[in-house]
């Protein structure tokens, strides 16, 4: 089957890639790209895990397809620090202790981080209806909850 | 999971879609933003040659007033639809209906004509391969007898978008170009009624359009689920209000949703209306919760959003 | 609190945190090697079928492919936790016993055509009739599902202490119930994952797991190959909760594929095989006949369990008896009676699960409140009088040493203003209560004990070297905490080595809530023997007895003038020039009757101690609906000491989900042997929104012989949430649960048919 080729931009780094056209963003960031910070728990859409950003909107990049998104500007977990200095929701994160297994974790700091950068104090109601997107099973989410508030305030 | 084997195209222009799917012979299936479609095909519940990205089509993207008339394009997200002034002023049943659909990040991909033309789905159906494989195909998947109900004519798959049942109540139309050209209908005739192909929509016909009456309405919508996101309704009931006059749609029990038009709100009326919709449901065990339960929640529905709709107006 | 502790009670940032944040953590499926290959297993469409013909030779010829195996590749050994269990080949010969058990694999250069392989596996199979429901099992004339168990029963556990018929003929009030609830799945959000590296003889193994020692010696059996050859390494595990305590077919399958083909191979379960083949969780029936004094004191209880096991015998013996353990740990129970019957099913196969035997502890504690309102005596009340204290023995013989279950139930109370909304239900709305003792860690032979090394570098940082296992509950971090409070030397400066078979010792891992009690113990033991050293060597220096001299901030300080100091690192460096560098190890093995067996001698010392909790749920009804909300909801846990405070409300908050929230979303649904609910959709993991408000209270009761006086952290409210869910709902509806979980429908039958109290 022939190929696609796109170019993305991930983590500000530019990508030309000849991807397969049934390909998942998702397979295209962990087995190409070794970004392996997006994670594949459910793979239906269902958990969450594999939320990165896509021209700063949070996707399940397992339901969407690497050919789709040519030409967009794509931010993963590992794209968050800047200058070796951590994201104020990953700070906010370990500090509240919202990380127990850390297998949801990524996708939940990037749907957080998609709330945070359009809207930056969200209250907590807001913060509860948009991480009700991604699921945990460790923490019970209120350490979460707290996180994203504190990382808000930052 | 992976995907099978399909060839990609983005296409720029509803003809260019068309074209793409008479090239394909019929075997193309098109896509917005996928968020039904590509766990179907991680689930090999369809095999298409194609799938037609329909996202560069920037006319399917806007939203319109024209002639007293809210024209949405079918690639609005629901998070935009929802966000959008004139819906929650004049529509809250849809309002509300965007804002209970699965989750905020699937409502920013999903768009409002996927949610409309989604499959129907069954606790028997939407599983892989394998598992299908180990239980026996139904009629849905082209076998000769339903998983759920021993000796079933027909398939008792439930339509779960949360939006129809509310434009329904909207008196919204669908635009349709496909073929044989262009067609406007009324959003409760694309359905079937049969669960196995749920809708009537011919083969390459795009959804490009929702029309809804822009008049101010009162309403609400009504869903019962376990957890308060993510899921799809069990059973849901909109309402939406006008001059006296109401229009209540059920969804989530069988294959298409099902209207009721009240023309004097008086309690006799609501009452009538809550036992007919309750007497036509027919739901099946083919959800987490019991088929009687759901049966019973109809009614239960129907009333608690109309005493709603008339004590809050669905504010 | 002790006040004199520097770090360890206090609130701070996990080790392993700043890796997860970056996503820079690695799991099990994240692992790249060199020419590695991709596993797919084919599995069985059938719930009961002999096997006729494994057929692979298709499969290896297409291209791509490097491995076929079936069970007929493996050594006909059967693996189980205990002698008496051994009945599970992992890859079966004989025949398949439930839909979804793995029967072939395949390794090829990538999924695709590993996929298209499988495809070209032919396997021939005469099906055998099934059984699915455990009573129809137990009866005579159903299919055999072993032939050495009959009526498929597995495991009977029976203890009879007093003389309950007497105890219940004399009882004020005796009333019977059955209880029942639908197995859960564990839900971890990884998906079960193997990585084997066969090469020069020796097998590298990574997944996520809850032990690697045994993991390693049930490999190293059922591959025939000397334990010294089988390595499991340490990887981030994405969440177990007892669902990767065992060995695994996938591991097995891993090993075979890799041995076969020379390479590396990764084994990656979908969602639905994670659902379908791994672990799940034993629906229980449970009976509870309970006779209590006018004055609400327990006289007698008499029980009779049913477990549904699924195919194979997995921790059958634990598993049969835990729910029946953590309730007598709890409670005194003069005259008891327990029959406990695990049984075989062609389900899949049931596990052990932190929140275990829900149908038994939320049916007993709901009924105590029934029989209790009869007696004009409130929850609360009945629960003290009937708890048990420091200093008693349980009735099967485990004494209890630290105990602040009087403290949680008063504390619990207080916070919620207990009595009065108890006595002020209404139908929409009610309070319940529930409590629990867990035990810290349980026999488990000589596995039971953990031992720890430790060196000091250099530059006065510390590596240590410890079996214990971190699933997510933050045991890595732990460890480091007391290492960091003993040596004086900050989190930091502290490496880890753990969990990796070839280099730590032995540990009970992480499912038998042994992890602070004996694994930080053992940290505790071996560092605090590297303290002696670096103390004399700084009192030597400073010129000060060795009592003077206090370790803090990478110093070594005369506690009396603590100006009067010197680097830690250069007391290392002394030593080091005096060829004995500062190494230590310690051990730590708890006090446990070794004589004790699940099914042969059900006495003797459980563990080294127990911890005790207290929940508190409030719920509020839909009365049209029958949907359950949970607005909010507390929790009081006697954990002895909180080494991390906030880790371990971290774990009493995962709890309220996975115990107290699931009562009214969480169960399996079948369809006969079709697992109807094996996906993130439609099995309902409860989400932000679906949460209470939730107050955790720790409690501490100084265990004498816990690090610090700590014990488990968190695992009561695991084990009593649903408890308290369960107990809310009757108050609110004034009648007992018949079944979990309490889906709305089932809430609003309740409310319909209100069961009354009989007597």
């Amino acid at each position: 089957m022939k190929t696609v080729k796109v170019t993305i931009q991930v983590n500000n780094e530019e990508n030309v890639l000849q991807v397969k056209p049934y390909e998942t963003l998702l397979e295209t960031l962990r087995e190409r790209l070794a970004l392996t910070g997006a994670k594949e728990s459910c793979g239906m859409g269902a958990c969450g895990a594999c939320t990165v950003l896509v021209n700063g909107i949070p996707l399940r990049s397992c339901l969407v397809l690497t050919a789709e998104v040519d030409g967009a500007d794509i931010t993963t977990i590992e794209g968050l620090m800047k200058d070796g200095k951590l994201h104020p929701l990953q700070e906010a994160f370990m500090e509240k202790g919202a990380v127990q297994c850390g297998f949801c974790t990524s996708g939940m700091i990037m749907t957080a981080k998609a709330l945070l950068d359009r809207n930056k104090r969200p209250t907590k109601k807001e913060i509860v209806r948009t991480i009700s997107s991604n699921i945990c099973r460790c923490t019970g989410y209120k350490k979460i909850i707290e996180a994203v508030e504190e990382a808000g305030k930052k | 999971m992976i995907l099978p084997q399909f060839e990609y195209h983005k296409v720029q222009s509803v003809a260019g879609a068309i074209a793409l799917y008479r090239k394909y012979k019929g075997k193309a299936r098109y896509c917005a933003g996928g968020t039904d479609l590509i766990p179907l095909l991680k689930q090999r519940l369809s095999a298409p040659a194609a799938v037609i990205d329909l996202k560069g089509i920037d006319e399917l993207k806007t939203i319109t007033r024209r002639k007293g008339v809210l024209i949405i394009g079918a690639n609005v997200t629901l998070f935009d639809l929802k966000n959008d002034p004139i819906v929650r002023e004049h529509f809250p049943a849809l309002f509300q209906s965007l804002d209970a659909t699965s989750c905020e990040t699937l409502q920013m991909r999903g768009t409002i004509g996927g949610n409309i033309l989604q499959d129907t789905r069954c606790i028997q159906y939407n599983k892989s391969l394998e598992w299908r494989t180990s239980r026996g195909f139904c009629f849905k998947m082209g076998g000769k007898a339903c998983n759920v109900v021993l000796n079933a004519q027909a398939c008792f798959s439930n339509y779960c978008s949360d939006n129809a049942p509310a434009l329904i109540t909207l008196s919204a139309k669908v635009r349709l170009k496909g073929l044989k050209g262009e067609r406007t209908v009324d959003l409760e005739k694309i359905f079937s009624g049969n669960g196995k192909a749920p809708f009537t929509v011919e083969p390459g016909e795009v959804l490009t359009a929702i029309l809804i009456p822009l008049k101010k309405t009162e309403g609400v919508y009504e869903k019962l689920r376990v957890r308060d996101s993510m899921d799809y309704p069990l059973v849901d009931a909109a309402v939406s209000m006008a001059g006296g006059k109401a229009r209540v749609c059920i969804g989530g029990i069988g294959p298409a949703p099902r209207l009721y038009v009240i023309k004097n709100m008086d309690e006799n009326t609501i009452r009538d209306t809550a036992d007919k919709a309750y007497a036509d449901a027919k739901p099946v065990a083919n959800t987490t919760i019991s088929a009687a339960y759901r049966k019973k929640m109809v009614s239960t529905l129907v009333k608690r959003a109309i005493k709603r709709v008339l004590k809050e107006g669905g504010r | 609190m002790n006040t004199d502790l520097n770090i360890v009670g206090k609130r701070v940032v996990r080790s392993d945190s700043l890796a997860k944040v970056t996503g820079e953590a690695r799991y099990t499926a994240d692992l790249r090697l060199p020419n590695m290959l991709v596993g797919k297993v084919l599995r069985s469409p059938y719930p009961h079928a002999r096997i006729v013909r494994i057929d692979l030779t298709r499969a290896l010829k297409v291209p791509g492919v490097k491995a076929a195996v079936s069970g007929f590749d493996a050594y006909g050994i059967k693996w189980g936790v205990f002698r008496y269990t051994q009945d599970h080949a992992m890859l079966p010969t004989d025949k398949v016993r439930y839909i979804g058990e793995d029967v072939a694999a395949v390794a090829a250069i990538d999924e695709e055509t590993a996929l298209e392989a499988l495809s070209h596996i032919k396997v021939d199979y005469e099906t055998l009739p099934a059984v699915f429901d455990p009573i129809e099992s137990m009866k005579d004339g159903a299919p055999q599902i072993h032939d050495e168990h009959k009526n498929n029963i597995n495991i009977h556990v029976h203890i009879d202490v007093g003389e309950v018929d007497k105890a219940m003929r004399e009882a004020f009030i005796v009333r019977e119930d059955t209880f029942k609830a639908a197995g859960e799945a564990y839900a971890m959000m990884e998906p079960y994952a193997v990585v084997a590296s066969y090469k020069n003889g020796f097998l590298d193994l990574w997944m996520p797991n809850a032990g690697p020692h045994v993991r390693a010696k049930a490999l190293s059996n059922l591959l025939k190959m000397p334990l010294n050859k089988v390595r499991v390494r340490h990887i981030n595990s994405g969440g177990a909760f007892g669902g990767r305590s065992e060995v695994a077919p996938a591991d097995l399958v891993a090993s075979l594929l890799s041995i076969k083909a020379g390479r590396p191979v990764k084994l990656v379960l979908s969602r639905e095989e994670n659902a379908t083949s791994s672990r799940q969780i034993h629906d229980i029936i449970a009976t509870i006949k309970t006779g209590m004094k006018k004055d609400g004191t327990i006289v007698a209880k008499d029980y009779k369990v049913i477990y549904n096991g699924g195919a194979y015998s997995s921790t059958g013996p634990i598993a049969t008896s835990i729910p029946f353990y953590v309730y007598e740990e709890c409670y005194r129970f003069p005259n008891v009676r327990y029959n406990g019957y695990r049984v075989f099913t062609n389900k899949g196969i049931r596990g052990m699960y932190g929140c275990h035997g829900r149908a038994f502890l939320a049916g007993n504690e709901a009924q105590m409140d029934l029989m209790a309102r009869e007696l004009g005596i409130d929850p609360a009340e009945i629960r003290l009088k009937n708890g048990l204290t420091p200093g008693e023995v349980t009735a099967t013989k485990s004494k209890i040493t630290s105990c602040g279950l009087k403290e949680t139930i008063e504390t619990a109370s207080e916070r919620t203003d207990f009595k009065k909304q108890w006595a002020k239900r209404s139908r929409n709305k009610g309070i319940g209560m529930g409590c629990v003792a867990i035990m810290c860690g349980f026999p488990m032979g000589f596995r039971s004990g953990s031992s720890c090394y430790v060196k000091i570098n250099d530059d006065g940082q510390v590596t240590i070297v410890t079996g214990l296992v971190d699933n997510g509950q933050g045991n890595e971090s732990m460890v480091i905490q007391v290492a960091s409070e003993v040596l004086g030397i900050p989190m930091g400066d502290i490496n880890l080595v753990c969990a990796d078979t070839e280099v730590t010792n032995l540990d009970p891992g992480s499912y038998s809530q042994a992890a602070a009690f004996v694994g930080a113990n053992a940290v505790k033991v071996a560092c605090e023997n590297a303290r002696k050293r670096i103390v004399a060597i700084a009192a030597e220096k400073l010129g000060v007895a060795e009592t003077d001299i206090g370790l803090k901030d990478r110093m070594a300080y005369v506690v009396k003038e603590p100006d009067k100091k010197m680097p830690i690192s250069w007391v290392v460096r002394e030593a080091f020039f005096r060829g004995d560098p500062i190494v230590a190890t310690g051990s730590f093995f708890p006090n446990i009757d070794f004589e004790r067996e699940w099914v042969s001698r059900p006495w003797g010392q459980m563990a080294g101690t127990f911890s005790f909790g207290t929940s508190v749920a409030e719920v509020t009804i839909d009365p049209e609906t029958g949907k359950v909300t949970i607005p909010r909801f507390t929790a009081a846990h006697d954990c002895g000491c909180p080494i991390n405070p906030m880790a371990v409300e971290g774990q009493m908050e995962g709890s309220i989900l996975q115990a107290g929230v699931a009562t009214i979303t969480e169960g399996n649904l079948w369809d006969k042997g079709h697992l109807l609910n094996p996906d993130l959709l439609e099995y309902k993991v409860p989400l932000a929104c679906d949460m209470p408000e939730m107050d955790t209270i720790i409690v501490s009761s100084r265990d004498p012989a816990g690090p610090f006086g700590a014990k488990e952290g968190g695992l009561t409210v695991r084990m009593n949430a649903y408890s308290a869910v369960a107990c809310a709902v009757a108050n609110a509806t004034g009648a007992l649960f018949e079944e979990l979980p309490l889906t709305p429908d089932r809430v609003l039958k309740i409310m319909e048919t209100k069961k009354g109290v009989k007597k």
